[in-house]
């Protein structure tokens, strides 16, 4: 019990102190909650002989409501109204977006030999960008009064949506196939992953399917189980509704991330959304960046050393990638050519999101999953959050260089 | 005036006017409730923050802005639309109007015109709600609560037209 308490004082401490660091240097606080989680924990503080946090249960549950909320604010954010208002210029940034960035983490995964999952995985970790570090650096840089900001946010939206689909049928795959194949003989291996696959991908989408018409038809429920005057037990109910709906997904093999997306979006049309993001927000950013520090944690330096080569990879042709997509985006809104290329490095920075596809990943079956993918995903974050922003503050530098590069393009 | 109104997903929503001499305020609500304002000096150039405020500073500001406080024209009436077609208006009385040093109760305002008076303001004081029994004297200034046909009404009362 006090070695417990002791050790989510460290947590606090490391974070507070991380917290601190990222204000002083003007970056994301997610990058420098990673490296704090794997230099407290038992690779880098644990190997010299200091007092680590260990990764046990207690740290993973903890940082799984981080996921779940982190899925339910998006949710409660998520407007299938708004999507469809602007849904020829949304869609069309969009499809941009994962039309170029997704096939091109798949084409790296393959070309690193790894299976189509693990290529799958790779994708989704690479395309998907970071909307708490994108949409803080919007309003620090003050891009949030011009017209840059609209392709932007309207790529998250798309973003959001596909990825809620993505993590269903992606969970499906990795936790389905390695049921199988655990069920199985290694001889039937193929066979009765594909039937476990198949039979996972029913559940998911039997279990969402129903959680989608309960959130479409039950509108009242939402409305009435938050019609309590008392911030207590407001935010108690909230957190009642959504965890336990996560965890049940979860013990079913489903996406607990989906699952809590689709009660955000059933309280967003409840008219308690701009109370429960007042009230719960500061509960989520405790989760989440526990989130973040157990991600380190669970990360082994010498691990990033091994994924340099990938690593590089990814970073060379994902930041250019993502640049050029967001630059077809701004011009799908009809921005100017110097706007546009805004709007491209505004993509840059990949953050939360692809950390939850790399904690989805270490729960699969094969080796590249459990120890590649989440290596590189924390070094592929950690280079991405703070190059995205950099990139960000740096615009008008970019847009001189690439005047420079293309002089005949209008800026 | 042109006010366009826009989504900001995640952050809350913004709305830009277009000011006589060619430039925009951009006003960005957050959904904590602090607003940013910028001024856009021309369509082109970037936003340059002006100042942010705090919810209740905000609305503070802008009841001041609105006139409610203080108003430097002076105009003929002074009303503040509640919502829906509820206004909230300013009455003079007058040295010579018939309701000058009656009581609120045998004037029979509310029951003759629908404007209720929520408020007297007499030189520096303001006295809230008052009730049947206290009386109007002439330069008091009585503060209404009706839908605009009542104010008409009321207003016609207290000068006595």
């Amino acid at each position: 019990m006090a070695a417990g308490l002791l050790a989510l004082g460290e947590v606090f401490v490391v974070l507070a102190i991380a917290g601190a660091v990222a204000l002083r240097v003007g970056l994301s606080v997610i990058p420098l909650y990673v490296v704090g989680g794997m230099l407290a924990g038992p690779f880098v503080a644990g190997r010299i002989g200091l007092p680590y946090v260990p990764n046990d249960e207690l740290l993973t549950v903890l940082a799984e409501v981080g996921i779940v909320l982190l899925l339910f604010f998006l949710g409660l954010e998520f407007s299938l109204g708004r999507l469809l208002a602007a849904r020829s210029k949304i869609t069309r940034a969009g499809l941009i977006d994962v039309v170029v960035n997704l096939p091109l983490g798949v084409a790296l995964g393959f070309a690193l030999g790894w299976s189509f999952v693990e290529a799958l995985l790779l994708g989704g970790i690479v395309y998907i960008s970071s909307s708490a570090i994108v949409t803080k650096t919007l309003i620090d840089l003050g891009w949030i009064a011009d017209e840059e900001a609209e392709p932007i946010l309207g790529t998250l939206v798309f973003e959001d949506l596909f990825i809620a689909v993505y993590l269903a049928v992606v969970t499906s795959l990795v936790l389905g196939g390695s049921g199988g194949a655990v069920a199985t003989g290694a001889g039937t291996e193929a066979v009765g992953g594909l039937g476990g696959v198949g039979r996972s991908l029913a559940v998911a989408f039997g279990f969402l399917g129903l959680l989608l018409v309960v959130v479409q038809y039950g509108t009242g429920f939402f409305v009435r189980v938050l019609d309590v005057s008392e911030n207590e037990a407001f935010v108690l109910r909230a957190l009642a509704v959504v965890v336990p709906v996560a965890g049940l997904a979860l013990a079913l093999g489903v996406s607990e991330a989906v699952a809590a997306f689709f009660v955000g979006m059933g309280f967003s049309t409840s008219g308690h959304r701009e109370r429960i993001e007042r009230q719960l927000t500061p509960v989520r950013d405790v989760f989440a960046a526990i989130f973040f520090f157990w991600i380190g944690v669970g990360t082994d330096p010498r691990l990033l050393g091994g994924v340099a080569v990938p690593l590089a990879a990814a970073v060379l042709l994902t930041t250019p990638s993502k640049v050029l997509s967001g630059y077809l985006g701004g011009r799908a809104y009809e921005l100017s050519g110097r706007r546009s290329l805004r709007a491209g490095l505004g993509l840059v920075p990949r953050g939360e999101f692809s950390l939850v596809i790399a904690a989805l990943a270490a729960g699969g079956s094969t080796p590249v999953m459990q120890e590649t993918i989440p290596a590189l995903a924390v070094g592929y974050v950690l280079v991405m959050s703070s190059l995205g922003t950099v990139l960000m503050q740096r615009s008008d530098a970019v847009a001189e260089l690439a005047g420079r590069a293309w002089p005949h393009t209008k800026m | 005036m042109t006010v366009y109104e826009s989504d900001l997903p995640g952050v809350g929503k913004k709305h830009e006017i277009d000011l006589p001499d060619g430039s925009q305020l951009v006003v960005v609500t957050h959904n904590e409730g602090r607003r940013e304002v910028f001024l856009r000096p021309t369509p082109e150039s970037d936003s340059e923050k002006l100042f942010e405020l705090s919810d209740q500073l905000a609305r503070q500001i802008g009841t001041i802005l609105e006139g409610a406080y203080f108003q430097p024209v002076r105009s003929e009436s002074i009303e503040t639309l509640l919502g829906g077609d509820t206004l909230l208006e300013w009455v003079e009385v007058g040295a010579d109007s018939p309701i000058a040093d009656r009581t609120l109760g045998e004037s029979d305002l509310r029951q003759e015109t629908g404007a209720s008076v929520v408020a007297i303001e007499r030189d520096d004081e303001v006295i809230p709600s008052p009730g049947g029994e206290t009386t109007v004297r002439a330069g008091d200034t009585l503060v209404i609560v009706g839908t605009r046909e009542n104010c008409d009404a009321f207003e016609a009362r207290v000068t006595g037209e």
